[in-house]
């Protein structure tokens, strides 16, 4: 919780407040916010009608006025907003920002799909006296890892986004998420609620033990209920009269599941295809928890039973696309999946429309693609007073802050997107947000692109596989987020596909090699550091290799996150 | 994959399933004219008529009257078989495996279903309306199955098949020990290694289940007697089902080709009280026929598949003749997603090797497979009061030149021929327009086609 302020610090905040920023925030120091008054906006506060021209007013991080009739006051650091519209700071309803990705393999969101991993790798996340399987940690809470990187917190306040929910990578139960404001120099200060909500992933984490598989998975997640059923019960006799009864074993695990059986803390189920939807929410019915459908790209299939269940949709703006070509040989692909990528710009909207309540996850897309795809969903039917409800009071409500964040109204945390022109409309710009109070001038969208090609060169990669070491010819070029290339070496020569590289450093492609007598798609998945890459090799139906890449320093700035700017 | 003309046929069924413009579905009454009826259970009924009503059969004879509204088909020189029952599939499934531990009676199949695999209409266009889906092979004691419905476009909710009890997985031989040639650098060998080890595995599981079922029961008891301070026994999700197999409500379908670990597992079961539902493969049962029907176990095998694998070098083209012929329940399944759509085949080998008559053919992938499932009493064969759960075939079901015209579940169309083609060009239309979209473009184009020269 944040502190109140006296009045001669906020004096000195209104002094100070633009350069302390940075120099506070290298110093670890607590940044005071000062006083700001936007004039003559368009102001669109959610909570009411749009006000054409308006003034708001910011005060130790709050906002303190907002109105027509609103004069700024004299200590005030005035922003003329003519041509501007404020909103209120918009919210990535779940992401993984400054949760640290995991060393080798797996490789970022959705974890343990990519691959298998070696007994000796570890998720990003361990509780070191579990008493259950790896992936099966609810106690975890993000925020006892989070690491405040203040480039991760660049590319979405470029997009506008104010405040984040973010939550482990992988996991099948996964651990506890934080809501954080994207400003402040230490975890601490970000916070704006811990826990918020129980994740659950449903791939196994892969290493050889159980759960190993879907099938598994389910299994473990039904047994660790049952199990957290009857520890709520057996402490709650205990606590009920302790004599006479042996002391029952303390169990991190199913305590923290006790919370979310009561429907305290509600469960974000990530699925996306139907069956997966299906099947998180027979779960969820099964033990009566509260669940929340994250990505749910196909979610607007079952809208009726959402709405009916009262089951709200964390819609994801990375919408697929078709990635790569299909060998000659492959069946043509069905119908549906093709379909299935033309509907998933108006899957938020159709949501939306049969009255199930939808936040907007960026879901792992490119930030400068997070607006994008937003005016893509209201392209595709959404209404803009949805959309904008679905990136700011709901995800708000969904967390339980909405008396904090998600509108623009006096007395919340001043998180306001300020926009010259219309949000919706592609030619309007991010020109600045407020976060806490603080004032952050966003770069420029085209400036993300320019410093992102980081993996591009030549790397010399390790690959092992149980037949032995192979080493190969790595040549990548990288354009904005895309990468092309080829190997070269001992599993043949090809074209790499389906390739990308996230901001955070997460690496993946596709390439066909030869391992055995015939050649085939190996995928890569891992992270890029500096002049550095390892990750697994996946071949379907053979066991998962590791590989290890280096490349000649180049005079990059080394031990940096592919993808982020250098400090300036 | 080679393309052969029939999996084009299917890929353009396939992609007008994949749309899901179901086939039309209408839960009225539908009369079939003059048909040839193939009972299975009560012989062949020439030139006779059958009416479906809600779902159910509800008339065979002669010149029956359709009601008003009924949709009336008439089968001239058709055949009526009952719809097939594959006991053996592992299709819809998102996972098959869950091979980590040797104990894996926890998992159900139930859990991972898919109900728009492709492959489930591809199965209805070749006559089939049930399938018993299974658990793989990787431990002793696999998952539990599901009993499904080919309900193709509807939810998995509504596929699974009302009433049929269910099942679990186990598996001998050398699926089993074989896991551990694949294991991991680092990783741990998982035991058993041995068919020895996996009879001690199923002993000790059971014993634990005893243990299990006891401590329940010493519970039950307690508080029927009103103790104070009771703590019910922690539920157990992996000895649950086998406490059920024990009772007696819970099916064994096990995998396995070997005779010494066949009758192993019989002895186990006999040992232990509860009885086997099917001995799955059983290629070399020909060799234990007398002791597989003293059992009452019945045998799910391959029509063919001699030789194909170390533990079938033993297997002979008899060997579902002389299983049947000493009483043995006896099934052809197909284990897989292709055979499956010509089960019809695979059962017309029986009268080649071994004589089997055209009924005792055909009720090895109808009536027998719907008693091993314990649906016997609601589908398999052609008789008033059963589901409505059928196939039109263009010539006899057990001749190479038979199609599927129309597929039946519940007396609801899941499958038709004549409409299929009808929008196989709609389809392709709808496929070509689906391709310009922008988000099915690929960002390499088709520069990654290689043309391979000469």
């Amino acid at each position: 919780m944040r502190s109140r302020l006296t009045r001669p610090v906020m004096l000195a905040a209104a002094l100070t407040a633009g350069v302390a920023t940075t120099a506070a925030a290298q110093l670890g120091e607590r940044v005071i916010p000062g006083t700001y008054a936007i004039t003559n906006a368009r102001i669109v506060p959610v909570s009411g009608p749009s006000i054409d021209r308006g003034t708001i007013v910011i005060r130790d991080g709050l906002i303190v006025a907002v109105g027509t009739s609103v004069a700024a006051p004299a200590d005030a650091r005035v922003i003329d907003g003519t041509g501007l519209t404020v909103y209120p700071g918009l919210i990535d309803a779940l992401s993984n920002v400054g949760v640290p990705a995991r060393q080798q393999g797996g490789g970022g969101g959705g974890g343990g799909f990519f691959g298998q991993q070696s007994a000796a790798q570890q998720p990003a996340l361990a509780a070191p006296n579990s008493q259950h399987p790896v992936g099966l940690q609810p106690e975890l809470r993000v925020i006892d890892v989070l690491r405040i990187d203040a480039d991760a917190f660049e590319a979405p306040r470029s997009a506008g986004i104010t405040a984040t929910l973010t939550a482990p990578r992988d996991g099948i139960f996964m651990g506890q998420s934080a809501l954080i404001n994207l400003t402040g120099a230490n975890p601490q200060e970000t916070l704006v609620r811990s826990p918020v909500a129980l994740h659950v992933g449903f791939n196994a984490v892969r290493g050889g033990g159980y759960p190993g598989s879907l099938l598994g998975v389910f299994a473990s997640l039904r047994q660790m209920l049952l199990d957290a059923q009857r520890y709520r019960d057996i402490q709650a006799a205990y606590a009920r009269n302790p004599r006479g009864m042996r002391r029952p074993e303390t169990d991190h695990s199913l305590a923290a599941l006790v919370p979310v059986l009561s429907k305290e803390v509600p469960v974000v189920m990530h699925a996306n295809a139907q069956r997966e939807i299906e099947r998180a929410l027979d779960l969820a019915n099964e033990f009566g928890l509260r669940a929340y459908i994250a990505g749910g790209e196909e979610a607007w299939r079952i809208a009726d039973r959402l709405k009916r269940e009262n089951v709200p949709v964390i819609a994801t703006l990375n919408f697929p696309r078709r990635s790569g070509t299909a060998s000659e040989d492959a069946d043509p692909e069905p119908l549906r999946l093709l379909q299935s990528r033309v509907d998933a710009p108006r899957n938020a909207g159709k949501l939306a429309a049969a009255g199930v309540r939808v936040a907007f996850t960026s879901g792992g897309v490119a930030m400068t693609d997070f607006l994008t795809n937003v005016r893509k969903a209201v392209e595709s039917g959404m209404a803009r007073d949805q959309a904008l409800r679905s990136l700011t009071l709901t995800p708000a409500e969904l967390y339980g802050v909405a008396d904090r964040l998600g509108t623009i109204e006096a007395g919340k945390i001043a998180n306001l997107t300020v926009v010259r022109g219309d949000l919706f409309n592609s030619a309007g710009r991010v020109t600045q947000v407020f976060v806490d109070g603080r004032p952050v001038t966003v770069r420029a969208p085209a400036a993300e692109t320019a410093e992102a090609s980081v993996a591009s060169g030549t790397w010399t990669l390790t690959a092992t596989f149980p037949e032995g070491e192979r080493t190969i010819t790595l040549n990548v070029r990288q354009e904005g987020e895309q990468l092309r290339g080829s190997i070269q070496g001992a599993l043949g020569s090809g074209d790499i596909n389906n390739a990308s590289l996230s901001s955070a450093g997460e690496l993946k492609f596709s390439v066909p090699i030869t391992l055995g007598p015939a050649s085939e798609e190996a995928t890569f998945s891992g992270t890029l550091t500096g002049n550095v890459m390892r990750g697994t090799i996946a071949i379907v139906g053979r066991p998962n290799g590791t590989f290890v890449g280096t490349r000649p320093d180049t005079g990059r700035p080394a031990g940096r996150p592919a993808g982020q700017r250098p400090p300036r | 994959m080679r393309m052969t003309r029939l999996t084009a046929l299917m890929l353009a069924c396939a992609s007008l399933a994949g749309a899901q413009q179901a086939v039309s579905s209408s839960t009225g009454s539908t009369l079939i004219k003059n048909a040839t009826i193939l009972t299975v259970t009560k012989g062949t009924l020439e030139g006779t008529d059958m009416l479906v009503q809600n779902g159910k059969i509800t008339q065979l004879g002669k010149n029956i009257a359709a009601p008003a509204g009924a949709r009336v088909i008439d089968a001239s020189g058709k055949y009526v078989l009952p719809g097939i029952i594959d006991p053996h599939s592992h299709m819809m499934a998102d996972g098959i495996n869950e091979g980590s531990l040797s104990v894996t009676s926890m998992v159900r199949i139930r859990d991972v279903l898919n109900p728009t695999a492709v492959n489930v209409y591809r199965a209805l266009a070749g006559g089939v309306t049930a399938i018993n889906i299974l658990h793989g092979s990787a431990n002793t004691i696999g998952g539990q199955n599901a009993t499904v419905k080919l309900k193709y476009g509807r939810t998995t909710e509504q596929m699974l098949f009302p009433g049929a009890p269910p099942g679990i997985k186990f598996a001998l031989g050398e699926n089993v020990t074989r896991k551990n040639s694949q294991i991991q650098q680092g990783a741990q060998r998982r035991y058993p290694a041995t068919r020895m080890g996996q009879e001690e595995i199923l002993r000790d599981a059971f014993i634990r289940a005893q243990d299990y079922k006891r401590e329940w029961e010493d519970y039950r008891a307690r508080s029927a007697r009103r103790e104070a301070n009771l703590i019910p026994p922690r539920r157990n999700l992996e000895l649950e089902p086998l406490v059920e197999v024990l009772d007696g409500k819970r099916l064994v379908h096990a995998h396995g080709y070997r005779a010494d670990e066949h009758l192993m597992l019989l002895n186990l079961a006999t040992e232990f009280g509860f009885k086997i539902a099917t001995l799955q493969h059983v290629l070399e049962g020909y060799k234990i026929a007398t002791e597989i029907a003293k059992a009452g176990a019945g045998a799910s095998s391959f029509a063919d598949s001699w030789s194909y694998k170390i533990e079938a070098y033993d297997a002979i083209p008899y060997n579902n003749a002389i299983m049947l012929r000493h009483g043995v329940l006896q099934t052809i399944n197909s284990d897989s997603d292709e055979r499956v759509r010509r089960l019809n085949i695979d059962a017309a080998k029986l009268m080649r090797y071994g004589g089997l008559t055209e009924e005792e053919a055909l009720k090895t992938i109808t009536y027998n497979g719907a008693l091993q499932l314990g649906v016997g009493d609601k589908v398999g064969s052609i008789e008033v009061g059963k589901d409505a759960d059928f196939a039109i075939w263009s010539n006899h079901p057990l001749s190479v030149y038979a199609n599927v015209e129309t597929t039946f579940i519940d007396g609801e169309v899941f499958f038709d021929k004549q409409q299929d083609l009808a929008k196989r060009a709609q389809a392709e239309q709808q496929r070509a327009e689906l391709e310009r979209a922008d988000e099915n473009r690929t960002t390499r184009g088709d520069q990654t086609r290689r043309v391979i020269l000469p």
